[in-house]
């Protein structure tokens, strides 16, 4: 039974700085409120409470490994310990931010397969070397073993700096660009009123505002803008990623200001899934995600294996992490006319009803621009829908079952046999008289179960036989 | 190949279990409607009442039945089978290996009917297993059965 530890005595400084900060409204209220009311000057006091309280957030945070348990404490009024098992750790992840690498800390949090807040401990603020012995301390004795610094690391992948261009062809590159040109434009605006007095610039050309140069303006900031900012964030995000393996684990590091280190144990690695939507394919990319059980989507970026990169890197990853190629590159099996059908009708019934009350509206006496909605909607549709049919496969080999779908936001989902944990066959009525059904394995990782679309039945039968032999085949007919 | 359904029906007052579910929430729906029709009358044409009521009508007098010819579930040494829906239909099955909880419960229409919900959780958030509209007593065997099955399964059931 070893004692309780304390985080390090550097936190001094980051605690009470950030309780500052967030108390920093209140703070000002008061310094205000106490200048202009005059007397003693009491008020500087106030700034004495945040610091205080992280000084006792200090003093009441302490940690301790024992035996096969990790525990948290915290607290000085109401005092909370949290325990977790070591045999349940599955992931342990070293974040710091800009002000914890400066004076050398890290936060380490232990992610243990529960979803909620509750399941992680977070230990914020240890020496960089002591988070790493801690690491390894905590991940000796579970499944997961320390990388072993002597060993040569087999390295998987080192980030290109090229591979940034794929950040503005993803939603989040595109979108982190727009936030980020957001604030840009209100800096902007601020400064354009008080600087170049662009209401003045609107009065001298006698008349309305110049929106012949405001609009292509505009149109060139979103242009040239949002993707430099998206390749901004991407570097930012994952500056000098590597993935290295080192059996029986995965570690990962990346940040440019905030740096994190992600330790996966491999046996925890159920599957992997080559995400690909649409921008980033048409550019010949994709990203990589691991279905890790006991990490869901809401531990943020735990599970990212390779950011958004070429699509022939992603896939060697995928391979070496599956420890087999076949899934990969095997050719899948379709799902033949009746699924290809109900990708068609499902795509085109909105579009076709839509371009029909356009006709009827236009029939009873609209203007004819209500044709518009349903006449762009009908091609898109039919784009949609084709694309959606090429995608649609799957296949069973090598112990993986591999599952690919959808059109803007294309998967192809890989999971090993032993982590699929049940079977799920729905199926409506249309899809019944068509003779498909949807198969459903159930994991308990990642997004929680991979989907197979509009499979026939009887395949859908036999993949699952197949997958775990003996389940399935007691209820056969 | 193709998979046959479980062999269990659940209790014939399932239907009643369904039909009060159904007419308690078509009364909710009345009410809502008639308060929207109180404060700013819709002006619907007679035609669009007659449709709404036939949905209702259908809603609480057909699905029921539809959901009882449906409904079924299995467990075997190795494994639980159960097949649920009306419209959609769904059927799971859970390895005994990989169970983690069994669940009982009893909704206040099912208490009423003597009813009882059987629910086997999984380790997969999208993988729970629910066999609804249970004659309590046999509900409460199926859960002390399931729950000795489970546990004598070893693993950690991820």
């Amino acid at each position: 039974m070893s004692d309780w530890q304390r985080l390090d005595r550097r936190m001094l400084l980051v605690h009470p700085i950030r309780e500052v900060v967030r108390f920093l409204p209140a703070l000002v209220a008061l310094l205000v409120f106490g200048t202009t009311s005059g007397g003693p000057a009491w008020h500087y006091l106030g700034v004495l409470v945040p610091i205080a309280l992280g000084l006792l957030r200090y003093l009441t945070t302490g940690y301790r490994v024992s035996g096969d348990r990790v525990e948290l404490r915290r607290g000085l009024l109401s005092r909370r310990v949290l325990t977790t098992s070591i045999d349940r750790i599955r992931t342990v992840d070293l974040t710091s931010s800009p002000a914890h690498r400066l004076l050398g800390l890290t936060t380490v949090r232990i992610g243990t397969g529960t979803a909620d807040d509750e399941g992680t401990v977070d230990l914020d603020g240890l020496p960089i070397e002591r988070a790493r012995r801690l690491r390894a301390e905590l991940l000796r004795e579970s499944p997961v073993a320390a990388p072993d610094p002597s060993a040569p690391p087999l390295a998987a992948l080192r980030l290109d700096p090229r591979w940034a261009r794929f950040a503005p062809l993803t939603s989040t590159g595109l979108a982190l660009g727009l936030g980020a040109l957001g604030v840009l434009l209100q800096g902007s605006t601020l400064v354009g009123d008080q600087v170049l007095h662009l209401d003045d610039l609107a009065d001298d050309a006698s008349g309305p505002p110049a929106w012949w140069l405001v609009v292509p303006l505009v149109a060139l900031l979103l242009l040239v803008l949002t993707p430099a900012l998206a390749v901004a964030g991407y570097l930012a995000l994952n500056w000098d990623f590597t993935l290295r393996h080192t059996p029986p684990s995965w570690h990962l590091t990346r940040g440019l200001f905030t740096t994190r280190e992600t330790t996966l144990a491999e046996a925890r690695v159920a599957g992997v899934d080559v995400v690909e939507p649409l921008g980033l394919r048409l550019g010949g990319g994709a990203r990589l995600d691991a279905i890790v059980t006991g990490v869901d989507r809401g531990e943020d970026g735990s599970s990212l294996l390779v950011p958004p990169a070429p699509a022939a890197v992603v896939d060697g990853v995928a391979a070496q992490v599956l420890g087999t190629a076949a899934p990969v590159e095997v050719e899948l099996v379709a799902h033949g006319p009746a699924a290809v059908r109900r990708r068609w009708v499902r795509a085109l019934g909105p579009a076709l009803s839509l371009l029909v009350g356009g006709v009827v509206a236009v029939l009873a006496g609209a203007p004819p621009w209500a044709l518009a909605p349903g006449a762009l909607a009908v091609p898109v549709a039919g784009l949609l829908a084709a694309d959606r049919a090429r995608a649609l496969g799957h296949a069973l080999l090598d112990a993986h079952l591999v599952a690919r779908s959808g059109s803007l936001a294309r998967r192809r989902e890989m999971l090993g046999t032993a982590h699929v944990i049940g079977w799920t066959l729905r199926d409506t009525w249309f899809q019944r008289r068509a003779g498909l059904t949807t198969l459903v394995a159930t994991t308990a990782g990642g997004r929680q179960a991979v989907t197979v679309p509009d499979v026939p039945l009887e395949e859908a039968v036999r993949v699952a036989d197949r997958a775990i032999p003996g389940l399935v085949g007691q209820f056969l007919r | 190949m193709s998979l046959r359904e479980p062999v269990h029906r659940v209790s014939p007052r399932a239907r009643w279990l369904w039909a009060i579910e159904a007419l308690l929430t078509a009364v909710a729906g009345a009410a809502v409607l008639a308060v929207v029709e109180l404060v700013s009358p819709l002006d619907l044409p007679w035609w669009v009442w007659v449709l709404i009521g036939a949905a209702v009508a259908a809603y609480v007098l057909v699905v029921p039945q539809w959901r009882y010819l449906v409904h079924r579930w299995e467990v075997t040494d190795s494994a639980v089978y159960t097949q649920t829906g009306w419209w959609a239909r769904e059927r799971r099955i859970a390895p005994m290996s990989r169970i983690q909880t069994v669940d009982h419960a009893e909704g206040a229409v099912a208490r009423l009917l003597g009813l009882a919900t059987v629910t086997v959780t999984t380790a997969s958030a999208a993988g729970a297993l629910e066999i609804a509209g249970l004659e309590a007593a046999r509900a409460r065997a199926l859960v002390d059965e399931l729950t000795l099955m489970a546990d004598a399964v070893e693993g950690d059931a991820t």
